[in-house]
């Protein structure tokens, strides 16, 4: 087991470290950075100008250079400037992840609420009316656009009926708990509209393979109720794979979902990750891109572990050496 | 119970609904300003913020006239308050004396004195403070400030326009002092990032009260402002960057106006209007936003001018812009606008003319016709690329009709767009373009076309691909006239070097006119007393003048 | 979507798996759809010719004409036939889809296959480099892409300034990210039939590897491979609209559902039923893709009740 996890983690760790030059790279690659963007809208911008601009945001050395010196900063906590909002990085990010975190945490909330008793019902009646029904709805779900759900919902509940606003975080001057809630529940229902269907489709498949365990066909045959069978033996098996997919979708709570920001002008991760690597704002894409990352490795980790720990009949042994 | 439930229902929803009294002011716009000091780096987000809190010291009207805002006069030659000199290096120089307003305070109270001015200049010039535009404050050798409220700029190139310092933003010396004891840390630990509240920061009729980054910033009125006492106790400038998403919170409500500066382009503005404009005032204002195309002269096609010309006859701009803007943007015929003190109305116009401009192809050899497109003698081919900013609806659209009416003429004219950036930042700044570039040039009233047509301003390696001038137009009597422009300031002759720049532009073609891009104002039918521009200077600068009327 | 990976698969006759597709109502009702749709739209040449109108010129007094025997569908923003666009736009968006799945697939399975293979070291590097890829912004990568002078890679003129090299280039990105679903799966179904006795036997006779790669382990994971390429069609399709949304989509004048539903985002006030078309196609596209996966993994699931 503690061999596996520090394996696992020596493992993640490179990945993040190689994950995190190659974006700096990828920044730096980008054509056009904003100081010869300056140069393009200011007629007065003299190749002196750029050079003193490039020196005093430290771009004039080489990339390498660049980046040994941010990781040499970096694993000593010092994340830098921002260099588009002239503020510290994790300042500018820390607000935008708890923002996340609350959109995409409650949105994956809703959708296994909706999810789980929504494929064990289908599941209890494959190939039934309900079922085709349940699966409609699932992938209505997975292939809207999102930017074009959004903009449906925007439409329908803000100018329409104007029940909800149509955007933003608070409503100005106001900020109480129940006005931030109205502002959560469009971009909430368009990302769980979103998700849902996957999750539903993953629980109704897991819940009828158990069904077909012969465990619990011989505990129908003794004549357990039905129903204590279900939430009892199946259900607990069924939703052990589940535990690997929510895990994997762990890595979203940090990076958000940039189209949604975008419609609901949320303020999320994702919109911001957008804006710093479009404004080559190194220190806050980095800072941003190794919390998603870590995040969704640590995710699979978990996810990994806790399949583990709850089905006995995994064993770390075969685990380590197929997963 | 009924009655009580319908209550909790209204106490629930009540605030999403258009507020009732209107001592408030909500303004949607485009895009949230990256920080909010005056010096370092520009975007018209900010600007437009700027404008309601803080006052330049010069510079142009809604009528196009170079004014005083914080300063009481425009130096001028004849009162003596400006005058010839000559520079400690032996050139021509120019001193002029401005006297601040007696009544101008910062936001706390301290009286504005000359000391910001000399601070400012101070951050301006310094190499490590990260100012944006330094043009200015470089050319500034010296300043005297002979009391708190006088002083005299020592400049060390004579222009036409001296009068105007519409660059030199001042700074609070008595917070940002200290703030600037390391200067290249400034831009980050500057009270204008780090303490944006500080009434002390603020010197216009509103101050800034609360900032949410990337969401929204709010701002009160200011008691120390000196001018008219503006109506809206509260104006908030909210940040929206999908336009779909902007109108569709105007109509619900969250926000009351959406500004032309940096909001709806007008053919956006136009489909809004035409099903859900009603409840609202929509003002076209065509600005200094001129529409164009950059053609690349090193390209053998494009070197004859006969075939640029024919490029401009075959292009239906006139239909374009009444067909697709409602003809609220007009045809540009050159790089002046109408509007402009100094346009010219009597240079060459290149009307819709099909058969002309097939004329002309056949004159420059692109006579034989293959798969509907002219090839030469030579057998090459009529292709050119055509190039903008990816996602730029309303040029993707124009670009889409001018392609269509020129393979009509036997043009093959490919589109190529790329993302803005990689756009403005790497192709059209280091000129690698092959053919034709469509982009706009915002200007100031009276601007001299120095970067964009002078010869020595071509971006190459040899000067760090600085200047404007992309197309690579070379011309030596473009060359005088712009260098005379710069310095023969007698009326008549500075008015006619005009007229001879923009005829000889327009029988030159280095780049092909399109039209003069308007902004799109969606006001409340409540709201009075919004001043479109037309220029760089925005809106808010007159925000004291807004009123409601019911 | 996870379609789980069936552990054993006994040979399973085709007859059975066709008859179990064809009981799936949904997907056989896809498929046809689908079929119906891809016809439609590699005609749309000829749908030309019969309707008498060309799809690029521009007609500015026509714009936003409503539904008439010249337009079945009316005409867009620049007066262009609506029904004619969204079929060339639907040449376009199911080519990106299906191209860029297939070589997705084809990058997935020989990845999935060495790591499950050869298993160890290289099973370790080759998954965590799928974490990589996976964590990697795509953000500046199509930036960059979008920057680099095709020329100086040695492509020839006639691709570099076709109009389509936005598609080609998104075609490329999608390949080079999208293959880690098929990965993970062919991956697993090679370790299990790593296990086998025939594979065991194959390799005790001294077969070469890429031979029991190709002869033996292949043929046997095919399927997750097919279910997983079919459902990732729908994915890309949707996937190429949200980058025309950003921006960096398929450009004009070559039409894509994608990049004609967020052009009429902003006239969606004055005339939504430019929105209202491309959005259904993509939606009916998607679903019927994903369907169709659906119904394939039943069919050739062995395990799946009969």
């Amino acid at each position: 087991m503690l061999r596996f996890a520090t394996g696992r983690l020596v493992e993640s760790l490179a990945v993040l470290l190689i994950m995190s030059w190659a974006v700096y790279v990828l920044i730096g690659l980008m054509p056009g950075d904003p100081i010869d963007l300056m140069i393009a809208a200011n007629p007065n911008f003299t190749s002196a100008d750029a050079d003193r601009l490039k020196a005093l945001h430290g771009l004039d050395k080489p990339i390498l250079e660049r980046y040994a010196t941010w990781l040499m900063a970096a694993l000593q906590g010092d994340f830098g400037y921002s260099r588009t909002f002239t503020k510290p990085a994790l300042e500018i990010l820390l607000p935008r992840l708890l923002n996340t975190f609350l959109l995409m945490g409650l949105s994956l909330f809703l959708s296994l609420a909706i999810a789980i008793p929504l494929g064990v019902y289908a599941a209890l009646r494959p190939y039934s009316r309900a079922d085709y029904a349940v699966n409609m709805v699932c992938f209505a779900g997975i292939s809207v656009p999102s930017f074009w759900l959004a903009l449906l919902c925007i439409i329908l509940f803000a100018v329409r009926l104007q029940w909800l606003p149509a955007g933003g975080m608070e409503t100005i001057g106001h900020s109480g708990l129940l006005d931030r809630a109205q502002y959560l529940v469009l971009p909430v229902l368009v990302l769980t509209i979103a998700s849902v269907g996957g999750f539903t489709r993953f629980v109704r498949a897991s819940m009828m393979q158990t069904l077909r365990q012969d465990y619990i066909r011989t505990a129908l045959a003794k004549g357990v109720g039905s129903w204590r069978l279900v939430v009892h033996h199946a259900l607990r098996n069924a939703l052990l794979p589940l535990v690997t997919v929510v895990g994997l979708s762990f890595g979203n709570l940090f990076s958000g979902a940039l189209i949604t920001e975008i419609m609901f002008s949320w303020l999320g991760m994702g919109k911001m990750m957008y804006d710093a690597i479009l404004g080559n704002d190194f220190n806050l894409a980095l800072v941003g891109l190794l919390f998603a990352t870590s995040a969704t490795l640590i995710g699979n980790f978990l996810a990994d572990i806790g399949q583990v720990a709850l089905d006995p009949r995994v064993s770390f042994a075969a685990r380590s050496s197929e997963e | 119970m009924k009655k009580f439930l319908s209550a909790l229902l209204m106490a629930l929803f009540a605030w999403t609904g258009p507020a009732g009294a209107k001592d408030e002011l909500v303004i949607g716009i485009s895009q949230f300003p990256n920080n909010l000091n005056p010096i370092i780096g520009s975007m018209l987000a900010k600007s437009y913020i700027l404008g309601l809190a803080r006052r330049p010291l010069t510079l142009y009207d809604a009528k196009w006239q170079l004014t005083c805002m914080l300063c009481t006069d425009l130096p001028s030659l004849e009162k003596g308050t400006a005058r010839h000199e000559t520079t400690a290096d032996g050139k021509p120089g120019i001193a002029v004396t401005y006297t601040l307003r007696k009544d101008a305070f910062w936001g706390d109270g301290t009286p504005i004195t000359t000391k910001d001015v000399r601070f400012a200049w101070e951050v301006g010039r310094h190499p490590k403070s990260g100012a944006a535009g330094r043009e200015l404050f470089t050319r500034i050798t010296k300043i005297d400030t002979p009391d708190d409220r006088t002083f005299t700029l020592h400049i060390n190139k004579r222009t036409c326009d001296y009068q105007a310092i519409n660059d030199f933003e001042i700074l609070p010396a008595h917070i940002e002092r200290k703030k600037f004891a390391d200067p290249s840390a400034y831009k980050d630990h500057s009270a204008y990032e780090t303490d944006p509240t500080n009434p002390g920061l603020w010197f216009g009729p509103y101050r800034v009260v609360k900032v949410v980054s990337g969401s929204y910033i709010a701002l009160e009125r200011n008691p120390r402002w000196w001018g008219r006492k503006p109506q809206f106790k509260r104006i908030t400038i909210r940040a929206i960057e999908n336009t779909a998403a902007l109108t569709a919170n105007l109509l619900s409500g969250n926000i009351d106006y959406i500004a032309g500066e940096l909001g709806l382009s007008v053919d956006e503005a136009l489909t809004f209007a035409q099903r859900k404009g009603k409840p609202f005032k929509i003002v076209y204002k065509p600005g200094l936003i001129y529409e164009h195309i950059d053609l690349n002269l090193a390209n053998p096609i494009l070197k004859d001018r006969r075939t640029r010309r024919a490029l401009l006859l075959g292009l239906d701009r006139a239909g374009i812009t009444k067909q697709l803007f409602a003809g609220h943007q007009p045809v540009a015929h050159g790089q002046t606008n109408p509007l402009d003190s100094v346009y010219n109305p009597d240079i060459p116009k290149y009307a819709y003319d099909p058969k002309q401009a097939r004329k002309l192809l056949d004159q420059a050899g692109w006579t034989q016709i293959r798969g509907g497109i002219r090839h030469n003698s030579k057998g090459d081919r009529l292709q050119l690329e055509f190039m903008t900013t990816a996602g730029n609806k309303s040029r993707e659209l124009v670009q889409q009709v001018m392609q269509s009416q020129w393979r009509q003429l036997g043009i093959d004219v490919r589109i190529r767009n790329q993302p803005p950036r990689v756009y403005f930042g790497e192709t059209v700044r280091r000129r690698k373009f092959t053919g034709l570039a469509m982009f706009a040039w915002l200007s100031s009233p009276q601007n001299i076309p120095l970067s964009t047509l002078h010869s020595k301003m071509i971006p190459e390696d040899a000067n760090g691909w600085t200047g404007q001038n992309y197309t690579g137009y070379r011309s030596k009597e473009m060359d005088k006239i712009i260098d005379d422009l710069e310095v023969i300031c007698a009326p008549d002759k500075h008015r006619a070097l005009w007229h001879d720049m923009q005829s000889l532009y327009a029988r030159d073609l280095p780049a092909l006119p399109l039209y003069f891009r308007a902004n799109a104002y969606i006001l409340p039918k409540w709201l009075r007393g919004v001043q479109p521009t037309g220029h760089q200077y925005p809106s808010t600068l007159w925000a004291e003048n807004w009123r409601v009327e019911r | 979507m996870t379609p789980s990976a069936p552990t054993q698969r006994p040979q399973t006759p085709l007859r059975r798996m066709a008859r179990r597709f064809l009981q799936h109502r949904l997907a056989l009702g896809s498929l046809i759809g689908l079929l119906v749709l891809a016809i439609l739209s590699v005609s749309a040449p000829a749908i030309e010719v019969l309707l008498g109108i060309d799809p690029d010129t521009v007609n500015l007094l026509a714009r936003f004409a409503p539904p008439s025997l010249a337009h079945p569908l009316g005409t867009d923003e620049l007066g262009r036939d609506m029904l004619l666009r969204l079929l060339y736009g639907g040449q376009i968006s199911l080519a990106v889809g299906i191209v860029a799945a297939l070589f997705s697939a084809v990058i997935g399975t020989a990845i999935g296959i060495v790591a499950g293979y050869y298993g160890g070291i290289v099973d370790r590097i080759l998954m965590r480099f799928n974490d990589f890829v996976i964590a990697l912004p795509l953000l500046p990568l199509l930036i960059v892409l979008a920057a680099i002078d095709l020329n100086k890679l040695g492509l020839p003129d006639e691709i570099v300034q076709s109009e389509n090299i936005s598609l080609y280039r998104i075609v490329a990105i999608i390949a080079l990210v999208g293959w880690n679903t098929v990965a993970r799966l062919v991956r697993a179904e090679t370790l299990a039939l790593r296990r086998r006795e025939f594979v065991r036997a194959a390799v005790a006779l001294g077969t070469p590897p890429r031979a029991i790669m190709l002869r033996h382990i292949l043929p046997n994971a095919v399927s997750p491979i097919i279910v997983a390429t079919t459902l990732s069609v729908g994915n890309i399709i949707l996937f190429e609209s949200v980058l025309s949304f950003l921006g960096l989509g398929i450009q004009p004048p070559t039409a894509s559902w994608g990049n004609m539903l967020t052009n009429a985002q902003q006239m969606i006030w004055s005339a939504p039923e430019l929105a209202i078309w491309p959005g259904l196609l993509i939606f009916v596209t998607v679903i019927a893709f994903n369907f169709l996966g659906d119904g394939l993994q039943d069919a050739l699931d062995p395990r799946a009740l009969d």
